[in-house]
């Protein structure tokens, strides 16, 4: 939506998730979005009142104060756990608090250098100023004083709206403190699927594709095939494996249409069909690219006509 | 099969495939036991094998169309990056670091942030002493009914005595301590400091009020002819509580003065960088908070002496004052850097 409104600025500005490190190759470290850190607060939070209704219930069965000055204990108890919580799990494992190892986000310095601890204890003390206190006080405030109410109320929106408002979600003690929140990439290496195959003397004798037919793709279909097929692997059920089997007949139709390839393909090799074919485009698209010819996706053509 | 037979992208692939997972498998390394713990033969190839991945990634996004290899390539040179570049700090000293040096030097490089947070509590505390004399009914304007707990201009003068010197106490122990250490005074040491960041005004005029309270609770103590004793009451915890809030006070002017007047950064920058000091204000302010809260907890109903009050409370002060004074003095220690910038 933003987008819209100011097009040409906002083009040039790289995204905020890329940051280029001193060899030179831009990388991507994905900024962590409003929900998954919220998630990841709702779970450190739950983990400190356990602790905390734990504690209390040692010390209630020890005797040590009255039912009158339960709540004073409490929070005192909640404030003096959580604090030092946030920033010694931060400390401890550079970064991340487990709510955000759970979630698979963690803190990064805004510049790609280490974590100081001065970052991590200002970024959690300020957490305190902008989230905690406005909290209680909008909890034990009575509706006797609604001026008070109404100013904590703002102020909590004003903590969420800061991060909305800002290209790396940072709140503001992640301003004060030079980080912000990323996505930890996890590495999976899938099989590749070209290896996968059974030996191209084969299927080569069965399938094959001449140039122009492989002209009629891009890199964004020869994906979506790729998706298509890894999703083969897994298993289902009986109703599941019927509806497959009919998206892989419609599909494989469509292909063979478009591209204008006269042999009927038997039910049976309908998969070998589309892996052999899959093959065949990625090698031509691969080759095109080598050649300087980048093919986005099908509308390639139309696109360079128009530049 | 034969590798002749494979395309271009999925022969890169097989090439390298195995310094990829060996690479996955020293980050995982490097990550759950922390560089320090590992062989010198391995953090050697774990920053080698990190380039070559960069490497790796940058000539597979030109060649290959595999997305599965793409996200693969892009994981683990950002995981492997934030091994090499973004380390786990080293932690041992880190407390002895702060105490010796960091605070001290943080409290000296602040200190016209610090004057003004005391001189805006004296100034309130002025205002209120004279606003009571001039009128008795400025009191129930500036304190809150439950902080004065039945004292004020109605209250007997052998009331007020007998507050000054009970050692009987509702809540005792524990329960106590916690009222205290969460009731007011904490309250307004984060408002000060976290309100700081909007321009100063919110901790100027908080640190202002919170003086004017103490100002019209001294006059109407002087009025009673009881001053000596309520300054004695007060020193034991004040000096040291007073001159948190003033320091809490004092890290929230130095944000508010970042936004306000960022000279040639730009505000965020200023703002990080005026924050350097003010989070070890902040820390310093907790600490004496608490210390504030063991001696009003436990310190106050158990002496109940004028002169032994007096000598606690400033005492206090003095140890407070030479630790900011003395601490970190010598340049060539800690982080190898004077505080003078």
């Amino acid at each position: 939506m933003r987008v819209r409104f100011w097009p040409k600025n906002k083009k040039e500005r790289p995204s905020p998730s890329t940051l280029l490190p001193p060899e030179g190759v831009a990388l991507t470290l994905p900024i962590a979005g409003i929900g998954v850190r919220l998630a990841a607060q709702i779970t450190d939070i739950l983990i400190t009142v356990v602790a905390v209704v734990c504690l209390m219930i040692l010390l209630g069965l020890a005797d040590l104060f009255s039912a009158s000055t339960m709540f004073a204990v409490g929070s005192l108890l909640f404030f003096l756990i959580r604090v030092p919580y946030y920033i010694c799990t931060e400390l401890v494992w550079n970064g991340q608090t487990l709510g955000k190892r759970l979630m698979k986000i963690k803190v990064v310095s805004h510049d790609g250098g280490p974590l100081t601890a001065h970052a991590l204890v200002l970024r959690n003390l300020m957490k305190e100023a902008e989230v905690f206190l406005p909290a209680t006080l909008l909890l034990t405030l009575d509706a006797g004083n609604p001026l008070e109410s109404l100013a904590s109320l703002l102020w909590i929106i004003m903590a969420l709206l800061i991060p909305l408002l800002n290209r790396y979600r940072q709140r503001l003690g992640d301003m004060m403190a030079g980080t912000h929140v990323i996505h930890l990439p996890v590495p999976l290496l899938l099989a590749d699927l070209a290896e996968k195959t059974p030996p191209l003397s084969q299927t080569r004798r069965k399938f094959v594709f001449l140039t122009h037919q492989l002209d009629h793709y891009g890199a964004f279909e020869l994906q979506t095939l790729e998706a298509l097929l890894r999703s083969q692997s897994s298993p289902s059920g009986h109703e599941a494996a019927k509806q497959r089997n009919a998206t892989i007949e419609a599909i494989v139709e469509k292909i063979r249409k478009k591209i204008g390839y006269a042999d009927p393909v038997p039910p049976a090799d309908r998969l070998k069909f589309l892996q052999a074919f899959y093959n065949a485009q990625r090698e031509h698209l691969e080759q095109r690219q080598l050649f300087g010819d980048r093919r986005e996706n099908k509308h390639y053509a139309q696109s360079e006509e128009d530049a | 099969m034969d590798n002749q037979d494979l395309m271009r992208s999925a022969r890169f692939r097989k090439e390298r495939e195995a310094d990829w997972r060996r690479l996955e498998a020293l980050v995982r390394d490097a990550e759950s036991k922390g560089l320090q713990k590992m062989a010198f033969a391995e953090t050697r190839d774990l920053a080698s094998l990190y380039r070559q991945a960069t490497t790796s990634l940058a000539i597979a996004r030109e060649i290959s169309l595999d997305k599965a290899l793409l996200a693969y390539l892009e994981a683990l040179t950002a995981r492997a990056y934030l091994c090499v570049y973004a380390p786990q700090q080293q932690l041992g000293g880190l407390l002895e670091r702060f105490l010796a040096t960091g605070a001290p030097q943080a409290m000296r490089r602040s200190w016209l942030f610090l004057l003004l947070g005391f001189l805006c509590m004296a100034l309130g505390a002025l205002t209120g002493y004279l606003l009571y004399f001039e009128n008795n009914d400025w009191f129930y304007v500036f304190m809150p009914s439950d902080l004065a707990g039945g004292r004020g201009p109605d209250a007997t003068t052998e009331a007020l005595r007998a507050v000054i010197y009970s050692d009987d106490h509702n809540t005792g122990g524990l329960g106590a301590f916690a009222t205290y250490l969460f009731s007011h005074n904490t309250m307004i040491a984060i408002f000060v400091f976290g309100l700081g960041v909007f321009a100063c005004a919110p901790a100027v005029l908080l640190t202002f009020y919170n003086g004017l309270i103490l100002g019209a609770f001294f006059a109407l103590h002087v009025d009673r002819g009881l001053g000596l004793d309520l300054f004695g009451w007060l020193s034991i915890h004040g000096v040291t509580e007073l001159s948190a809030i003033c320091i809490a006070s004092a890290g929230g002017l130095k944000l508010g003065a970042a936004v306000l007047f960022p000279g040639r950064y730009s505000r965020k920058d200023a703002l990080r960088h005026a924050g350097r000091d003010a989070v070890k204000l902040a820390i310093v302010a907790a600490l004496m908070l608490f210390a504030a809260a063991i001696l009003e907890g436990f310190g106050r109903q158990m002496v109940q002496d004028l002169q032994l009050r007096l000598l606690i409370g400033w005492g206090a002060g003095a140890l407070w004052l030479s630790w900011f004074l003395l601490g970190g003095q010598n340049p060539g220690w800690g982080r190898g850097r004077g505080w003078q910038r």
